[in-house]
């Protein structure tokens, strides 16, 4: 293997590294800080303690994969790298759930996007439910931080065809657009993001904190789930993890405990109250697992008269947010419109169908092209989210009903988005819906959308962004940490991950994440360095 | 492995076993406990393992680790009909495709993980069992004596159903197969994806290993 690449090197150079799938009896660690999660949370976290001089433990469920394992390939990547091997869905199997599994969490499969938690929404999280330190001029700085930590910048490198289509309909039709800024350094400009950066640009927690963390003397177990968290009077003692076995899915029975004298749960907006509920820590108000959001997704695809190749070149560079926040930001659901890169596996299991039709539609990849639209939930108070809970194995499953106010909304984005996709020329566009054909003009397109049946497996719905579950607030009636992501009833355990956030976030939200994580984990070292 | 084939006959669910989960349209009724009977009972649902090329074309060296031989059967009679116009027409191709894609199937689910793994067993269990393939198929004879026009014919009267269980079931057999087929190198031509860019493969480490 390549020493270029920085994995294999800090692994050669000694660091402190452990496949748990290769662990043959049980064993007791402790640190001053177990971490559990290596994603945006749980990587930001990790590497500002450990260069603070704390001794950390990162516990990762998922493998450790890096350049030698991503070869560009879709069923490999979609197995090993995604949650549930990709299959994730919600409680009624409506919603399929794209969600990182393997070191650096979403971060290492993620389409790249960078923005900053929108103003409107930190706004909202500081004026209406009363997290002042959470206002945008507070924020900035730590924003601005992350950006340079992860090589933000908007992408300079014209927009592949795919998202220019956006951009041209957004121009055509008078709606604002703007270019993403990507979380890169030498991008190559291939298009395989979402199945592991082939060629160490994308500066995800991988390549970022993860190694920052290592050189300064973490641990990291991976192919270990942190299965109980458990208490000795008022304060969380160790964490029980179980090894994975050799495929990555099945425990090998042997289990390791891990002590410290400070947890940070970073297991993601699905795992994180998993892990909590499943440890049946102290919570008064049943708070655990709701409110949960995903920014609801569904999608046209256009046939476009010219070749797309959507399946190459940064997957993500152009995006409107014209009906973002345009009815307030608690009023009708608002939605980002961005882009999907289509390869054929994706494509394959995203647009519905089978038989001849189906063997037509994805004939005609290489000029289709699609736009996504991310609904923002949360606001409105008829948007109150979905819950997780467990099912009878232990593992979180999230229920997300879809009321009537998402409906209206995710037909309007139906609507957008099928005229955006005409206005740039396209010859014929269809809903994922199973009750959508091709419409060849806009005006069909546009009766037929009015009447699609708005209802949960016909509409095709998707979610990349899971948050909330453990909500931050100032109440402990109605939150489960502050807004530091300290626990309201344990002293010794904090959440640094997407799980915290009262709402969605209006926009992809790895920034978010790292910023916030960011922010808490200095002011966590801070306290840790003066009970020292 | 070969024994689990012998005496799948025998292993019938346990019908004083089933329970049923009323969806609220017309009576459907849902078995969501097949699975669990027809398992504790042993045999039809356990992995194939290992298949005789003879009456399969599979290939012989691969160990099957979740779908039984009920749930192959299943996909032999589907996939015809799901790749409609995509498969190769020569004989000898066509069932070396079908069989493929079933391993590549298998292979997915193992990294399902147990939660989906189980809800897949419910769904391909009321599938093989004769009662509830009629009753919520509509499908009258064992799979394997199934035409594609009527393998065809299940698949659109699930995606059309105003019933939102047997849409879910719809896509959950469509999605797995189309990833596994149109998602495969093999099958790459089919919708115009040249493949990684070649000028990628030669300038990579990972693809380079001696270099």
């Amino acid at each position: 293997m390549s020493m270029n690449d920085p994995i294999a090197r800090g692994l050669a150079a000694g660091w402190n590294v452990t496949d748990a799938s290769k662990l043959s009896e049980n064993r007791t660690v402790e640190a001053d800080v177990v971490v559990i999660g290596t994603g945006a949370g749980g990587g930001t976290t990790a590497e500002i303690l450990a260069r603070q001089g704390l001794s950390v433990i990162l516990v990762e469920e998922g493998r450790l994969y890096y350049q030698k394992d991503f070869k560009m390939d879709e069923l490999t990547s979609y197995a090993n790298l995604y949650q549930e091997g990709m299959s994730r869905v919600t409680a009624d199997g409506a919603i399929a759930i794209l969600q990182g599994r393997c070191v650096g969490g979403s971060t290492t499969v993620n389409w790249t996007s960078s923005f900053r938690t929108p103003d409107e929404t930190l706004t909202y999280w500081s004026q209406e439910l009363g997290l002042e330190g959470l206002a945008p001029d507070a924020m900035a700085p730590w924003f601005e931080g992350r950006e340079q930590r992860h090589n933000m910048a908007p992408w300079e490198t014209p927009p592949n065809l795919n998202n220019d289509i956006l951009r041209q309909g957004c121009e055509k039709l008078g709606y604002s657009w703007q270019v993403i800024p990507r979380n890169v350094k030498g991008c190559w400009n291939s298009g395989y993001c979402g199945v592991g950066c082939p060629t160490n640009a994308k500066q995800g927690a991988l390549l970022t904190t993860i190694p920052g963390a290592l050189d300064h003397k973490a641990q990291l177990f991976h192919g270990l789930r942190a299965e109980r968290l458990v208490m000795s009077q008022d304060r969380i003692d160790h964490l029980l993890a179980s090894a994975m076995g050799p495929d990555g899915v099945t425990p090998s029975g042997i289990m390791v405990t891990l002590k410290a004298r400070q947890f940070v749960v970073a297991a993601s907006a699905i795992g994180s109250p998993g892990l909590l509920l499943r440890s049946q820590l102290p919570d008064p108000y049943q708070r655990v697992g709701k409110r949960s959001f995903i920014h609801p997704v569904n999608a046209t695809v256009a046939r476009m008269p010219a070749k797309i190749d959507p399946f190459y070149g940064a997957p993500q560079s152009i995006y409107s947010d014209e009906f973002n926040f345009k009815a307030g930001t608690d009023g009708p659901a608002g939605y980002k419109l961005e882009v999907p890169p289509l390869h054929p596996a994706m494509a394959a299991g995203v647009v519905p169908g089978h038989g001849q039709p189906q063997r037509d539609n994805l004939g005609q990849l290489p000029w289709m092209q699609s736009v996504i639209a991310l609904l923002r939930d949360g606001f409105h108070p008829d948007s109150p989210g979905g819950t997780v809970s467990l099912r009878d194995d232990g593992s979180p499953v999230l229920d997300y009903p879809i009321t009537d106010y998402l409906w209206q909304g995710l037909r309007k984005a139906y609507l957008t988005m099928a005229e955006i996709q005409f206005a740039a020329g396209a010859e014929a566009v269809q809903a994922m819906h199973l009750d959508s054909d091709w419409y060849t003009t806009w005006n069909q397109a546009r009766d037929a959308i009015n009447n699609l049946p708005m209802k949960p497996h016909r509409a095709r719905l998707f979610t990349a962004h899971q948050m909330g579950g453990c909500s931050m607030g100032t109440d402990p009636k109605t939150s489960v940490v502050n807004g530091f992501g300290e626990h309201h009833h344990i002293a010794n355990l904090n959440i640094h991950d997407a799980s915290i956030f009262p709402t969605s976030i209006g926009a992809n939200p790895q920034l978010s994440v790292y910023a916030l994580a960011a922010r808490n984990s200095s002011r966590l070292a801070q306290r840790l360095a003066n009970s020292a | 492995m070969t024994s689990q084939h012998d005496t799948k006959n025998s292993c019938q669910p346990d019908v004083s076993r089933r329970s049923f989960l009323k969806t609220g349209l017309g009576g459907a009724v849902f078995l969501s406990t097949v699975s669990l009977s027809a398992g504790l009972t042993g045999c039809a649902t356990a992995p194939a393992g290992r298949v005789s090329a003879v009456d399969s074309r599979m290939d012989t060296r691969y160990q099957f680790q979740f779908l039984s031989r009920d749930d192959i059967a299943l996909f032999e009679a589907l996939l015809p009909a799901m790749f409609a116009g995509a498969l190769p027409e020569e004989p000898n191709q066509r069932r070396f495709a079908i069989a493929g894609t079933i391993e590549r199937i298998d292979q997915g689910i193992v990294k399902f993980g147990p939660a989906n793994q189980q809800e897949l067993r419910k769904l391909f269990d009321l599938l093989n069992f004769a009662p509830t393939r009629i009753a919520l198929a509509r499908v009258w004879s064992d799979w394997p004596s199934v035409s594609t026009a009527d393998a065809d014919a299940f698949l659109r009267r699930w995606r059309d159903s105003r019933i939102g269980l047997l849409n879910n079931g719809y896509i959950a057999l469509t999605k797995i197969s189309n990833v596994a087929f149109y998602g495969h190198e093999d099958h790459w031509h089919l919708s115009g994806y040249p493949g990684p860019p070649a000028w990628m493969v030669d300038a990579l480490p990972q693809f380079n290993p001696a270099a």
